[in-house]
């Protein structure tokens, strides 16, 4: 079974092609983490049992395969038909059968289980057509979706560890040093250094032994496209991975992986097992001579770890507390010995530029940021989901062409990219190409790939709030400004959403975030002050308006805002009253609700469901004013 | 040996040099709370941040550094008093002062600085460890590591395993006696000793009566050094004694 | 606060057998253990320091910088509401207050009776179907304040 000379893996891809092309008909069931809640194994295993039910007649040869995340997570379980290309959507396992006997085998499409276009209302069949799929360009995302990531043979078949081989048998290390530079790839996990460059730093540090790691430490709240990659296709961060050892001459590596991603350890687990007994890791890989190796390590819940000197110092088992960078990784990492640290989808991008070469890959994308990004498109948009795009795409090509616009059609007001660390884009600058500088004039950065979308329904200061109060649990307490300054931040904001911010505390904002952002010792600290720096400069008249007028303009912060019942559009339909969790709401079917207000303690629930959007909200202050009168 | 710019004054100083050797080699002063010679630097309360620019960068381009771990190199320039440090500075004596407001050696510091009173919210339960490690650290170097940091963020807090009285603990007092701002509580007499909520024994000179050190302290360092225990128990007077009868002896030599 | 009652350290003997006895492998072993406990009993802590030749001080110090891991005993089915960013926006926080209402007690808290404790976590990745609670290992999309008593009626059940 192992894999011994170059002769024997391209035998190995081939005989696994024919036998995939074999196949008269595949279903591909989605199984990552958004379809298995939705319920997606049932509707896996209810084919599974239906074509095993069938195929005792032998008219048709079905296969079943359980995929990684196709990305559109907003309309799962979904199951891909192939080679037809029909995409069904919100697949029950009760429709099962009925798929099997209409489209499979009688060929037939079953409309309502179709992608319906939320703007025209138009069905749509085909996967390729659908408007979220086909704007997609996929390089580190390619096989998602295509390849069942517990099958190497599948993963083969579609051509992981092709540019490994190629690398083993075509390539120096030097050379693929080489091809990786021309790619121009640059780290996926945030800040975008080079990857070539990182490298070379690397090889050019003295010693024999050295690490490479693969940060699977995706923390960013609202990004996904690392769990999804790894639970997915987790051969392509293997194979990068495998390649970036052969380029260096590492004989060790390790995956470092949230534990709050079950799935993504599972799956990486058997792929390594699997590699292993191809001969793909271990000694003398592909009887090329090259020996290496990879280790998982489990993350124990620590945002931080996503900063390199703090995920070294937890793989050595210790606390995740960052160390000063006067020293590179690259020479002192891991055990103090030279380290490169790449994020899941920087890896997972590595075994394509060498398998279709670095001109290809740098053919995409900006002048200074090279080929394409994965993005988890997130919040107040239609199809949310997963999505890999060539840098340099526009803000409103991803929020309307493929995110379908905003929920329920509400204006748009900013989108979050680069999680705590980044920033808020305003609607004005909804036609920013989205590369690493663009998004860094802007006073965001690129991050992990979040992009939260949010509307009118959003409170700027209270989503700086959000941030400042998840860092505050995230900080790991070793340097002043990031452990005390983040807490004083967190006591100033509470004080804006509770309408007691007086004059002066904007500046105090910003003077506090200016001696964090110089003072603190990592980029968690350095970095904390963005969300509020980019809110204050966008929205600042939000934040006036919570200190002058004690009003949230966006009637989100709940001290400042109140809720009624417009008596006009009212239809009396009852949901509000259901919704109401403290029994604040009167009134029967079929009759005009109302709203009491000393009961309400403002949480919007009954503003949310109401189908007739006949519930307004307005600044609590006048209720106090009414009183006065 | 580099040679460096420090507040426009020349310094040469070792290659293996800190910032902070080179900025006291040329007489100027920046404050720390976190640093202690013969510690390894740490880097953690950004008290000693200074502008740095290194030889080849381009004009008028200069990162805020920490001096305590930042390494010297030739040609490198140093200014510890530009406007943005000074700010810097006062901003984080400003947030210690709100965690510690009544510590006496913070509100000197900050007075330093300008800073009568804090800007921030000021710990409701006031405590005046500044979190700056050097206790854990005294007690890493010792080769004890019996108390630790727990907890992360703002909940950090310095403690022994599960806030129980620490089974490693020899009771030297280096922590005690290492913490800028005196706020690590021990009892010691003649007889016993109390710290972290242990209590420990006294090693007591055989001719005097005078409690030395802890028992557990003589162990471990007889048993890390290869000295005796016996050596540990001699008081310091008793030892003076020894040396006095010692030179008596001599002298009837003579 | 309650006695930590002795436990059983054949399990942690074994968990300790399947990983090299030094201190890069201690947070993979804690993790087995919190699993293996639902919590990490102190005595296991103690075990685990002396096989691994780590000072309890540093152990004690990693199970409390981690978020995975708690020193007090955990309920029987854990609730977890996840507080990531796009959860928060699509009303993360009135789950958690539909929670305390439900269960008496807030987030890091347990019942009485050890059956539920809530967790907020940040960020489960499953972003595209906010707000999302998690029950026991069951994942609920879209979740709804007035469906919280049946999700937590239902517990870990597989069924939608």
């Amino acid at each position: 079974m192992r894999i011994e000379s170059k002769d024997r893996f391209e035998t190995l891809r081939a005989q696994a092609r024919e036998s995939n092309a074999s196949r008269m008909q595949q279903v591909l069931v989605c199984c990552g983490t958004g379809c298995l809640a939705w319920g997606s194994k049932k509707v896996a295993e209810a084919f599974a049992s239906e074509i095993a039910k069938r195929s005792v007649d032998a008219t048709v040869d079905l296969f079943v395969k359980s995929t990684g995340c196709h990305g559109f997570c907003e309309r799962g379980p979904l199951v891909a038909l192939q080679p037809s290309g029909i995409l069904y959507t919100k697949v029950k396992p009760n429709r099962v059968e009925e798929i099997v006997e209409t489209t499979l085998i009688g060929g037939e499409v079953i409309q309502n289980l179709l992608y319906k276009e939320p703007v025209s209302g138009e069905r749509i069949a085909q996967y390729d057509e659908i408007p979220f799929y086909k704007n997609q360009v996929r390089v580190a995302m390619r096989n998602i979706g295509r390849i069942d990531p517990t099958s190497i043979l599948d993963a083969i078949a579609e051509g992981a560890y092709s540019g490994l081989a190629r690398a083993l048998f075509e390539m120096t290390p030097d050379e693929v040093l080489d091809e990786v530079e021309i790619s121009g790839q640059r780290g996926r996990g945030g800040a975008g250094f080079a990857t070539a460059r990182k490298w070379r730093s690397c090889k050019a540090a003295p010693g024999d032994r050295r690490f490479v790691l693969c940060n699977g430490d995706e923390g960013d709240p609202g990004a996904f496209k690392d769990r999804s990659i790894m639970e997915g296709d987790p051969h392509s961060v293997i194979e990068g991975i495998i390649i970036g050892a052969y380029a260096l001459g590492a004989h060790e590596g390790w995956i470092y992986v949230r534990d709050e991603y079950p799935l993504a350890v599972v799956n990486l687990g058997i792929a390594i097992a699997e590699a292993r007994k191809y001969g793909l890791l271990g000694q003398n890989i592909m009887g090329s001579g090259f020996d290496f190796d990879i280790k998982i390590s489990r993350g124990g819940g620590a945002f931080v770890c996503g900063e390199s000197s703090a995920l070294m110092r937890s793989l050595e088992g210790k606390t995740g507390e960052p160390r000063a960078k006067y020293v590179h990784s690259t020479e002192k990492g891991l055990f103090d010995l030279p380290t490169v640290l790449n994020n899941v989808e920087t890896w997972a991008g590595i075994g394509a530029i060498i398998d279709r070469g670095g001109e290809w890959f740098a053919s995409m994308g900006t002048e200074r940021s090279k080929g394409t990004k994965a993005f988890s498109l997130v919040g107040k948009v239609k199809n949310t989901g997963l999505i890999e795009l060539p840098m340099g795409t526009t803000l409103r090509h991803i929020i309307y062409d493929i995110g379908g616009g905003i929920l329920n059609d509400r204006p748009f007001k900013a989108v979050q990219t680069g999680g705590p660390s980044g920033g808020c884009v305003p609607a004005e600058l909804l036609d920013l190409p989205v590369d690493f500088e663009e998004l860094t004039k802007a006073g965001s950065m690129m991050g992990s790939g979040g992009m939260i979308v949010m509307d009118d329904r959003t409170c700027m200061v209270d989503v700086s709030r959000f941030f400042l109060a998840f860092l505050e649990e995230e900080s790991c307490g070793k340097c002043t400004p990031c452990r005390e300054g983040l807490h004083q931040m967190v006591q100033i904001y509470d004080r804006l959403i509770a309408g007691d911010g007086v004059e002066g505390d904007i500046e105090l904002i910003e003077r506090l975030a200016a001696g964090m952002q110089l003072g603190s010792l990592c980029e968690l600290g350095k970095s904390a002050p963005n969300p509020v720096l980019s809110t204050l400069r966008y929205f600042r008249s939000e934040y006036e308006a919570h200190i002058r007028d004690k009003a949230c303009p966006a009637g989100i912060c709940r001290e400042l805002t109140a809720y009624e019942i417009i008596e006009e559009g009212c239809d009396g339909c009852h949901v509000c009253f259901k919704a109401c969790p403290v029994d604040a709401i009167e009134g029967v079917v079929k009759e005009l609700h109302i709203i009491h207000q000393d009961a309400c303690i403002s949480c919007g629930a009954c503003f949310d469901v109401c189908p007739t959007n006949t519930i307004r909200t307005f600044p609590k202050i006048e209720l106090k004013k009414a009183e006065v009168v | 040996m580099p040679t460096l710019k420090i507040n426009g004054r020349r310094v040469t100083v070792d290659a293996d040099a800190t910032i902070l050797d080179a900025v006291r080699a040329a007489g100027v002063e920046v404050p720390t709370l976190c640093h202690f010679d013969g510690l390894e630097p740490w880097g953690g309360c950004r008290l000693c941040v200074v502008d740095m620019s290194q030889a080849g960068w381009e004009d008028d381009w200069f990162k805020v550094v920490t001096a305590c771990n930042h390494p010297v190199d030739e040609g490198m320039t140093v200014v510890t008093d530009s406007e943005r440090i000074i700010e810097t500075r006062r901003v984080v004596l400003d947030l210690l002062l709100a965690r510690c407001p009544e510590a006496p050696l913070i509100q000197e510091l900050a007075r330093d600085y300008g800073i009568e009173e804090t800007s921030y919210t000021p710990n409701p339960e006031p405590d005046d460890c500044i979190l700056c490690g050097l206790c854990t650290r005294v007690c890493d170097h010792i080769g004890v590591s019996a108390i630790s940091s727990a907890d992360r963020g703002w909940g950090r807090e310095i403690a022994p395993p599960f806030h129980k009285p620490p089974p490693d603990c020899i009771g030297c007092l280096a922590c005690a006696e290492i913490c800028p701002t005196d706020c690590i509580p021990y009892e010691t007499s003649n007889i016993r000793r109390t710290i972290w909520g242990k209590e420990f024994e006294m090693l007591r000179d055989p001719k005097t009566g005078e409690a030395v050190i802890t028992k557990e302290q003589a162990e471990h360092f007889a048993e890390r050094s290869g000295v005796p225990i016996t050596y540990f128990e001699t008081s310091d007077t008793s030892k003076r004694r020894q040396m006095a009868s010692t030179f008596q002896k001599l002298q009837v030599v003579k | 606060m309650a006695e930590i009652p002795r436990s059983d350290l054949s399990v942690a003997e074994e968990i300790l057998g399947g990983y090299p006895a030094e201190e890069p492998a201690l947070i993979q072993i804690l993790q087995d253990v919190h699993r293996a406990y639902n919590y990490l009993p102190c005595d296991v802590l103690e075990r685990v320091a002396e096989a691994l030749d780590v000072p309890l001080a540093k152990v004690f110090s990693v199970s409390t910088f981690y978020k995975s891991f708690s020193l007090e005993p955990q309920g029987d089915t854990i609730v977890k509401v996840c507080t990531g960013t796009a959860c928060h926006i699509r009303g993360a926080g009135l789950l958690v207050e539909e929670l305390e209402r439900q269960l008496g007690v807030g987030p890091g808290e347990t019942t009485e009776d050890l059956s539920f404790t809530i967790k907020t976590v940040n960020c489960v990745g499953a972003c595209a179907m906010a707000p999302v609670m998690i029950v026991a290992d069951k994942y609920w999309g879209s979740a709804k304040p007035t469906r919280v008593k049946k999700y937590l009626a239902k517990g870990g059940d597989d069924e939608n």
